[in-house]
C-alpha cells in the first residue's frame, strides 16, 4: 500500500473524530450553565442589549441549530473572539503555537535522549543496580508535580545560585525581541544575528526545558525498559541466542524491533505532555499556548477554551499521523496490515 | 526468576508447622509479600504513615492549621514552627499534616466513582461485543487526543469548581481505564464453560455479569486502583494550585503551593516546599503500591516485567 493511500485513509478516519471533538468542546461550554452573554455585553448592559448579544451569538436558537452554526463557523476558520483579549481566537492560537512548541520539543527531545538509553540499559540487565536505581528515579519523576519542580528550580538556580534569569517570560525585559521568522526567539535571534537576544532567549529556556525533560524522562524510561524486555523475551531473540550470536548482535536486533513501539509511545507521550508544558508555562510566565489556555479556563473565556481544546486535539491528531508515518517507514509490514 | 516467585514460598511452609494463630499467619503473609515485592512494602509503609497523619491529626498538629497570626508571618523553620509559618502566620507543619485528609478524601471517592462507572461498562461491552462495544471503545479512544490534565481542568471549571465536582470528574475520567481492563478480561472469559453453563441454566444477563464474570474479571482493575489514586491526588492538587476548586487558606497541599509560589523567588521557600514534599511522598507511596500490586496480581506482567 502506498504512503499516499495510507494517508488518505487515515485522514478519512480523522474526520469523525474531529466532529466528535467539536461536539464535545461545544457541549463543554454549553452545559456549564454559565452564560457568556452577560460577560460579553459588559456590566452596564440593559436587558435588551443582553438579548441582542444573545441573538448575535445565536444563543436563542435550539441547541442543535447552535451546534450547526458553530460547526459552520469553525469550517470557515472562525473560532470566535476572546472576551478577554478581544482578539480573534484563531489569531491568538496561531501566534502562540510556536512559542509552546519550542518549549515542548526541546523538553521532550532531551527527555527522550536521556530516557531511551537509560531504559535500554536497564532492560539489558534487569534487576541489576542500574535497573533498580533507574526504576526508582522514574517512579519519583512520575510522582513529582510539574509546577512544584518548576518553582524549586527557580528557588535553586535563580534565587540561591543566581545562575538563571527570573522566570518571567521568554526574553530579558531589557531586550526587544528579534524580527519574527519562526516564532522562536532563540532561532530568530541567531538568524537575525542578534546574539544578545539569542543568548537571553537561551538562558530563559534552560530551566523550563529542564523541568519538562525531567518529567518526560520518567515514563520514557519505564516504557522503553518494558518494551525492550518484551522484545528480549521473544522467540526470535531466544532463537538468536541459541544460535550463539554475540550479545552485541542480539542487542542490535532487539533495538531494531523495539524502535516501533518506542516511537509510538513517544507520540502518545508528546500529546500528554502538552498539559505538563502548560503548567510549566504558567509557572515561568512563558506566554505560550499553554499559559493562554490555562488562563482561558480559569477566567471562563469560553471561545478561547473551545479554541484551545480544539487546538490540542488537532495537535494530537497530527502527532498520531506523523507517528503512523514513522512506523510505516520503520516497519514496512505495518503498511500491509493497515 | 519468575517461576520461583510463582510457586510462593509463603504457603509452602505453612502446613509443616501445624496451625499457627491468625495473627502470626497474617504477619507471615505480610512478610512474604514484602519479600516478593519490596516496592509494594515501601509504598504501603508510606501510605500507612499518611493514613496515620489523616486519622490522628488532632493529636499530631501542634497548632490550629487555619489560625492566622499577623505578628508571626513568614517565620522560617524553627524549634517552635518546624516547617515555618506562611504569609498569614499559619503553622505550615500543622497544615501539611491536615492536608493528608484532602489527599485521601479526594483519591478514595474518586477511584470508587471510576470503578463503579468503569467496571459495569467494561463488563457489559466485553460480554455483549458488537456495535455498542465498538462505539463505546471509539468514544473512549477519542478522549486520548486531550491531555488528561487539561481535560480535567476544562471539565471541572465548566461543571463548577466544587469539591464534589472535582471528585466526580476525576472519577469519570478514570472510568475508561477501568472499563478497558475489565473488558479485556471479559473477552477472554466469556467463552468459558462456566459462562455457557450459567447461560444454559437461564440466568439473566445481569446475574451472569455481576455474579459469574465480575469476580474473575475484577483483578486487573483492582491492580490499577493505587496508580489511579496517585493520579487523583496529583490532579486535585494541580487544580487547587491553579486556583480551581479548593481555595487558600484551606490546608490542601496544592493550594498551599499556590500560596507559597510567589515566595520561592524571594527566599521564603518553606511555604511551598514542604507541602510539595508531602504531595510527592503520598503520590510516590501510591505509585509504588500500584507497581507492586500489578506485579503481584498479574504474574504475566512480572514475567514480561512491564
Amino acid at each position: 500500500m502506498s504512503v499516499g493511500r495510507f494517508l488518505v485513509r487515515r485522514l478519512l478516519l480523522v474526520l469523525p473524530l474531529l466532529l466528535g471533538v467539536l461536539f464535545f468542546t461545544f457541549m463543554l461550554v454549553r452545559l456549564s450553565g454559565q452564560d457568556p452573554t452577560a460577560k460579553i455585553a459588559g456590566p452596564t448592559a440593559t436587558a435588551a442589549e443582553i438579548e441582542l448579544v444573545r441573538a448575535q451569538l445565536g444563543l436563542d436558537q435550539p441547541l442543535f441549530t447552535q451546534f450547526l452554526i458553530y460547526l459552520g463557523r469553525v469550517v470557515q476558520a472562525d473560532l470566535g473572539r476572546s472576551w478577554v483579549s478581544q482578539q480573534p481566537v484563531l489569531q491568538d492560537v496561531l501566534e502562540r503555537v510556536p512559542v509552546t512548541l519550542e518549549l515542548l520539543l526541546w523538553g521532550v527531545g532531551i527527555g527522550a535522549l536521556v530516557g531511551i538509553p537509560v531504559g535500554l540499559r536497564a532492560a539489558f540487565r534487569p534487576d541489576g543496580a542500574f535497573d533498580q536505581i533507574s526504576r526508582f528515579v522514574s517512579l519519583l519523576g512520575f510522582s513529582t508535580p510539574t509546577y512544584w519542580l518548576g518553582l524549586v528550580m527557580l528557588l535553586v538556580f535563580f534565587y540561591l545560585l543566581d545562575l538563571a534569569p527570573p522566570g518571567m517570560g521568554r526574553l530579558s525585559l531589557m531586550l526587544s525581541p528579534p524580527p519574527r521568522i519562526t516564532g522562536s526567539y532563540l532561532i530568530d535571534g541567531v538568524i537575525a544575528g542578534d546574539l544578545e537576544a539569542a543568548h537571553s532567549a537561551f538562558a530563559q529556556l534552560v530551566l523550563p526545558v529542564l523541568c519538562i525533560a525531567i518529567i518526560s524522562a520518567a515514563p520514557i524510561i519505564k516504557q522503553t525498559r518494558a518494551i525492550t524486555l518484551e522484545v528480549l523475551a521473544s522467540d526470535y531473540i531466544r532463537y538468536a541466542r541459541a544460535q550463539g550470536l554475540e550479545p552485541a548482535m542480539i542487542r542490535r536486533m532487539a533495538l531494531r524491533n523495539a524502535a516501533t513501539p518506542v516511537v509510538t509511545f513517544l507520540g502518545t507521550e508528546l500529546t500528554g505532555l502538552v498539559g505538563t508544558t502548560a503548567l510549566i508555562e504558567y509557572v515561568f510566565a512563558w506566554g505560550g499556548l499553554g499559559q493562554w489556555g490555562l488562563n482561558a479556563i480559569i477566567t471562563g473565556d469560553f471561545a478561547a477554551v473551545q479554541g484551545y481544546v480544539l487546538a490540542l486535539a488537532l495537535f494530537s491528531v497530527i502527532v498520531f499521523l506523523l507517528v503512523d508515518l514513522a512506523v510505516l517507514l520503520l516497519e514496512p509490514r505495518a503498511g500491509t496490515r493497515a | 526468576m519468575s517461576t520461583q516467585a510463582g510457586t510462593g514460598a509463603i504457603t509452602a511452609t505453612a502446613p509443616l508447622r501445624g496451625t499457627p494463630g491468625l495473627g502470626a499467619r497474617i504477619l507471615r503473609r505480610i512478610r512474604g509479600i514484602a519479600r516478593r515485592s519490596p516496592t509494594l512494602a515501601v509504598g504501603a509503609a508510606i501510605l500507612l504513615a499518611f493514613a496515620a497523619m489523616a486519622l490522628f491529626h488532632p493529636w499530631l498538629m501542634p497548632r490550629d492549621p487555619i489560625a492566622a497570626n499577623p505578628t508571626l508571618t513568614l517565620q522560617p523553620p524553627s524549634v517552635e514552627f518546624w516547617f515555618g509559618t506562611d504569609q498569614n502566620g499559619m503553622d505550615v507543619f500543622s497544615r501539611v499534616i491536615y492536608g493528608a485528609i484532602y489527599g485521601f478524601g479526594i483519591a478514595i471517592p474518586a477511584v470508587m466513582v471510576g470503578l463503579s462507572v468503569g467496571v459495569p461498562v467494561g463488563l457489559y461491552t466485553g460480554y455483549r461485543g458488537g456495535m455498542i462495544d465498538e462505539v463505546v471503545m471509539r468514544v473512549f479512544d477519542s478522549f486520548r487526543v486531550f491531555p488528561s490534565i487539561i481535560l480535567a481542568l476544562a471539565v471541572v471549571s465548566a461543571a463548577g469548581p466544587s469539591l464534589l465536582n472535582v471528585v466526580m470528574v476525576i472519577g469519570l475520567l478514570d472510568s475508561p481505564i477501568f472499563a478497558r481492563v475489565v473488558r479485556a478480561e471479559v473477552l477472554a472469559l466469556r467463552n468459558g464453560t462456566y459462562v455457557e453453563a450459567a447461560v444454559a441454566a437461564g440466568n439473566p444477563t445481569r446475574r451472569i455479569l455481576f455474579v459469574h464474570l465480575l469476580p474473575n474479571a475484577i483483578q486487573g482493575a483492582m491492580a490499577q486502583t493505587a496508580v489511579r489514586a496517585a493520579w487523583a491526588v496529583r490532579i486535585s492538587a494541580t487544580l487547587a494550585f491553579l486556583g480551581i476548586g479548593i481555595q487558600p487558606p484551606t490546608p490542601e497541599w496544592g493550594a498551599m503551593i499556590r500560596q507559597g509560589a510567589e515566595f520561592m523567588v524571594s527566599g521564603e521557600w518553606w511555604v511551598a516546599v514542604f507541602p510539595g514534599i508531602a504531595l510527592i511522598l503520598m503520590t510516590l507511596g501510591l505509585n509504588m503500591l500500584g507497581d507492586g500490586l500489578q506485579d503481584l496480581l498479574d504474574p504475566r506482567r512480572k514475567a514480561a516485567t512491564r
